[in-house]
């Protein structure tokens, strides 16, 4: 982006001032409670989709198991709200904790495994822990799960009556991931997990050190991911082992990602845009009608994005000198 | 034993009675529910736990075969692989309920079917994909998935459908140990398909060019093979082993569109444990997973089988990653 | 420019939050119904619906909501997916609209425990056939569950086995439980534990299994290893025809005293044929329990039903008939569509005639939790192709069948 370009008009440099806020200004103008929790919805799935591609994206490292980090920051936080009354927001903090640990031994143990190895090693570890959580009933519920009941607005244990609130927070949180992301992609261990994921041998030879790389960046992306996991029993007052520690999550969180883009800062952001509200547009036309119709049409848009668009939606888009780094 | 007071149809069995015997309805050996000193219990439990999951293991090799010859050769992986079950298991239920083909005689006909419809998919929707980033790949099949899934709900419905045989509930019994007729049938199956893959693959001409692109793409074309042909055959006879496999699973398991979840994280399992692209790989790593989910819902817990599978997996992965074969492709 | 870019980002993310606004133009009443249309859960969402579509139109046909003029019912079908995080989204999209008086669902229990905060919020009232005990302890003021509770499944079970065996002088020692790990499953498994301490029986098998397994042998070996008299399975579809399957094979020969679920859902039938016969099972609700068959019009609906569908009418379709049946008594008594009087008159009603009542025993009323205080499981056995009710007496219209050699 020259700046001494002419056509570089000066209003367009309150450009992104003007959208963040839009974006900011949104739930006071619009009353729906429908829309802003889709607009959550994107928010939160969007963050999920910044943190795997953290590890998945940027590191090429495809992760098949995130939804074991979020189980891993929701079920603290749950069980300290319900039987400790602790707030999510203190709560939260045990569960990054144990996904950091589980992030450092599980990347040991597997980033010595290359392309499909890795990412079924990966697979394998949440379903060990979906497993585990379902076992040891007494401690976690079981497939009963964990429910928090509502009990009218309190902003102590982060429980509102309306969606404003809530929006906030994830957009907080959503930003903060993205900060996180931007970071990373702008400093060395950016540059370091790009070449990891281009050519892991020349890296290597380069005298990268791959598994201090890989390890740290898996670190951070399941630290984020249990952040998310926290504001999900905060939301969705409700957790069980199929719900976040499923593969259905899982598949969901890089298929925002992929759809979005891997390795950019916005990717997750347009992807969770698109499949979100594709989830909802199809649900909505087709999900009274004859059973199918709404999942197999999503498939079909899918199945044309990637056909279309392989290297995720946000390659449609005019390309920013400092948005890819890699082409 | 006060079997005057037990309703004809069950028998009770006193274990406090030793080598005490009640007899079943129909009153044949075969059929007792035997009950004598704990160590003979222990050791037939054993033996039936290992037949049992070795006879799974069967229909577990010949899901897993067609998933790694797919990535042997064309370097996909394939998460829709498990919907193909589900589609061969759909044809057999269709050609069962209308024709009233027995499932042996349907996956003659299925697997044909499958090839070319395998052939089809390839030709439109993977081979655009075949070179790309890993991303494109994993978003294609997963979208392929949901499509096949809902596709299949849509125009049959949700409910769980059923293929009646004569011998479902036939069980041949080989001293103490039962096996079940339809899973023993679906052992040699699978087994027997598996082997034909394999001989396929080492002893036609066919089958070493197909051989020839997974192992040097790039020389295989100089060679004068054509590797999108190899390609689509390959889909083609991987999931239409899938199909077959499914076929072979109607007599003794329902059919409704979700149930290739069911089997596809096993086989994915099984893959990478018999290394990527490992025919006998697959083989013998069905059969090792096979049992070990026997024995660990038998002798650990009934909700912990999988555990005991993946914790075999990731030990195998973390001593011997490329697979208990190597790294092999297709050999 | 990374500026263009943001904007068109943010231009996507405007675009599909303006495509989802939806607009829904209101004239009868308006009923919402949560079902599990796709997803594993598919078979349970189509039954719930062709239960509460019929009575939708049974209602329409009878002249709709007379203290209303004759307002006919619209039942606005919704698909929450089996996804239990989807659930809400779906939930709120749906009652956003305002014209939402009432809904009935979700099914599966975990898809209405995550719904049930957006229930609340919105001040719509739920009528629902999950069975989670959770569901009325959240001290919610706007759901209301007409089925049974988990934990009263096990123990009926166990009554159950107490009076088969006064009554037919059966030799039982020992009693088995297994279980699918999934809240049906669980929730049963601890009410069938306690009754059978509490009866005195010695309990040989206790175990939780994995809903999805492909193979019952490990378990039906354990079943016969353990040397149980009597087995108490809790399972759903695929789960509950490979146990009885693989018990006949194995020639396992216990009492089988199912847990509901896949046991009682026609397509069992479908799979076992004249095998199936014989074996037990609880269920929350049954097609020819006392209170129906007794009734010429209540009659009239499992009749029609089975003509239509071509099967006797299973658990799910029945209890969202009466549902929606509870749901037009209310707003006729209401004499309203707010949702806020509606859970009012709800909170207070007692049904005891009309098509609600093919709910056992044949009547309704909520306690302050929301629960139907009356209502009770009931065990059928299979006899015939079809499950017949056989206790407690109350409702029982067949007597137990030991099957002929």
């Amino acid at each position: 982006m020259a700046m001494n370009d002419p056509a570089h008009a000066s209003w367009k440099r309150y450009v992104p001032l003007i959208l963040a806020a839009i974006v900011i200004l949104v739930p006071l103008a619009v009353p729906s409670r429908y829309i802003l929790r889709t607009l959550v919805n994107i928010f939160f799935f969007a963050a999920l989709g910044c943190a795997w591609n953290i590890i998945g994206g940027y590191a090429g490292q495809l992760s098949l198991g995130h939804s074991a980090f979020v189980a891993m920051g929701a079920y603290p936080t749950a069980l300290l709200l319900l039987n400790l009354n602790i707030p999510p927001w203190i709560g939260f903090i045990p569960g990054v904790v144990l996904a950091l640990i589980a992030a450092y031994l599980l990347g040991h143990l597997v980033f010595g495994l290359r392309g499909p190895y890795l990412a079924l090693s990966t697979l394998a570890f949440a379903e060990i822990v979906h497993i585990l959580l379902l076992h040891f009933r007494d401690q976690t519920g079981g497939s009963l799960g964990v429910t928090i009941p509502f009990g009218g607005t309190s902003v102590w244990k982060l429980q509102f009556a309306s969606e404003q609130p809530y929006y906030y927070i994830c957009l907080g949180l959503l930003g903060f991931c993205l900060y996180v992301t931007h970071r990373i992609h702008n400093s060395r261990m950016g540059y370091y997990l790009q070449a990891i994921k281009e050519n892991q041998d020349a890296a290597e030879n380069l005298g990268i050190n791959l598994s201090g790389n890989k390890v740290k960046a898996l670190m951070i992306s399941a630290a984020l991911t249990a952040l998310m996991g926290g504001f999900y029993v905060a939301y969705f007052y409700y957790i069980d082992p199929d719900s976040v520690a499923g593969s259905d999550l899982s598949i969901k969180i890089l298929l925002v990602a992929i759809v979005g883009g891997v390795g950019t800062v916005w990717g997750p952001v347009v992807g969770a845009c698109i499949l979100v509200a594709l989830t909802e547009i199809s649900n909505y036309l087709f999900g009274s009608g004859r059973a199918g119709v709404s999942l197999v049409i999503y498939a079909i848009i899918l199945v044309i994005v990637v056909l279309f668009s392989p290297r995720g939606l946000i390659a449609l888009l005019p390309k920013g000198s400092r948005s890819y780094r890699s082409e | 034993m006060r079997e005057a007071s037990c309703p004809p149809h069950v028998s009770f069995c006193n274990p406090g009675r030793a080598r005490n015997s009640c007899r079943g309805r129909s009153g044949r050996a075969g059929g007792e529910v035997r009950v004598g000193r704990k160590g003979e219990i222990y050791t037939t439990t054993l033996i039936q736990s290992i037949v049992n999951g070795l006879m799974m293991g069967g229909v577990y090799a010949l899901i897993a075969v067609g998933l790694t010859l797919i990535f042997g050769v064309m370097n996909v992986v394939n998460f829709a692989h498990g919907e193909f079950v589900m589609l061969g298991m759909v044809l057999t239920y269709l050609l069962h309920h209308y024709l009233g083909w027995d499932p042996g005689l349907s996956i003659l006909l299925v697997i044909p079917i499958m090839l070319g419809v395998g052939a089809l998919i390839q030709k439109t929707l993977i081979s655009s994909v075949i070179g790309q980033a890993d991303e494109a790949q994993i978003l294609l099949t997963l979208g392929l998935s949901v499509l096949l899934t809902n596709a299949v709900l849509l125009i049959m419905g949700p409910d769980y459908l059923s293929v009646k045989t004569p011998y479902k509930l036939s069980v041949v019994a080989l001293g103490p140990v039962l096996f079940s007729v339809p899973r023993l049938i679906a052992f040699f199956v699978g087994l027997v398909f598996s082997g034909i893959l394999w001989l396929f693959l080492n002893r036609t001409n066919l089958g070493k060019a197909l051989r020839a692109v997974a192992e040097k793409p790039e020389v295989a074309t100089i060679m004068g093979i054509n590797p999108k042909r190899m390609h689509w055959l390959a889909f083609g006879i991987g999931i239409s082993l899938a199909a077959g496999a499914g076929s072979v699973l109607t007599p003794f398991f329902y059919t409704f569109p979700s149930v290739g979840g069911m089997f596809v994280l096993i086989a994915f399992v099984v893959v990478v444990l018999g290394g990527m692209g490992n025919i006998p790989g697959a083989i013998l790593g069905a059969l090792v997973i096979g049992i070990t989910e026997s024995l660990t819902a038998q002798f650990v817990a009934l909700d912990l089988a999988m555990l005991g599978v993946f914790i075999l997996f990731v030990l195998v992965l973390v001593f011997k990653p490329a697979g208990i074969l190597g790294k092999g492709k297709l050999y | 420019m990374r500026a263009q870019r943001l904007w068109m980002v943010i231009g996507i993310f405007g675009l599909a939050v303006a495509l989802v606004s939806p607009a829904l133009a209101a004239e009868d009443v308006q009923i919402a119904l949560f079902a599990m249309l796709s997803g594993p859960g598919a078979a349970m969402g189509k039954m719930s619906r062709d239960g509460a579509e019929m009575a939708a139109e049974d209602i329409n046909a009878s002249g709709g909501i007379k203290a209303l003029g004759g307002a006919k019912i619209k039942l606005v079908v919704a698909d929450v997916t089996s996804n239990a995080a989807q659930g809400p989204s779906v939930t709120e999209r749906t009652l956003s609209t305002g014209t939402i008086s009432a809904a009935v669902g979700y099914g599966a229990s975990q898809m209405t425990l995550t719904s049930l905060p957006v229930i609340e919020k919105s001040q719509v009232p739920l009528v629902t056939s999950s069975i989670s005990d959770k569901i009325t302890q959240q001290g919610y003021k706007y759901v209301f569950e007409i089925c049974p509770k988990g934990s009263q499944f096990g123990a009926t079970q166990v009554y159950f086995l107490t009076y088969l065996r006064k009554k037919y002088s059966l030799p039982i020692k020992q009693v088995g439980f297994v279980y699918e790990n999934t809240a049906y499953g669980t929730s049963t498994a601890e009410g069938l534990k306690e009754t059978a301490v509490k009866e005195g029986y010695k309990i040989g098998l206790f175990e939780a299994y994995d809903a999805k397994f492909t193979d019952a042998s490990p378990l039906v070996t354990k079943i016969k290893a353990s040397g149980v008299d009597v087995i108490f399975p809790v399972s759903y579809t695929t789960d509950a025809e490979l146990i009885i399957s693989t018990m006949q094979a194995m020639r396992v020969n216990s009492l089988v005293i199912g847990g509901g679920a896949g046991f009682i859902w026609p397509d069992i039938y479908k799979s076992l044929g004249d095998k199936i016969n014989g074996v037990f099972s609880v269920g929350s609700w049954s097609w020819d329990s006392k209170n129906i068959m007794s009734d010429p019009q209540r009659r009239s609906v499992v009749e029609r039903y089975k003509k239509k569908f071509g099967t006797f009418m299973p658990e799910q379709a029945g209890e969202h008939y009466a549902m929606v049946w509870t749901l037009k008594d209310a707003m006729e008594k209401a004499r309203s569509t707010d949702p806020k009087k509606i859970r009012d008159t709800l909170a207070s009603i007692e049904i005891t005639r009309g098509l609600a009542a093919i709910m056992q025993p044949g009547k309704i009323k909520f306690d302050k939790t929301g629960w139907n205080l009356y209502v009770h499981p009931t065990i059928i056995q299979w006899q015939q192709g079809e499950p017949r009710t056989v206790y407690p007496e109350e409702d029982a219209t067949h007597d137990v069948v030991w099957p002929v050699k």
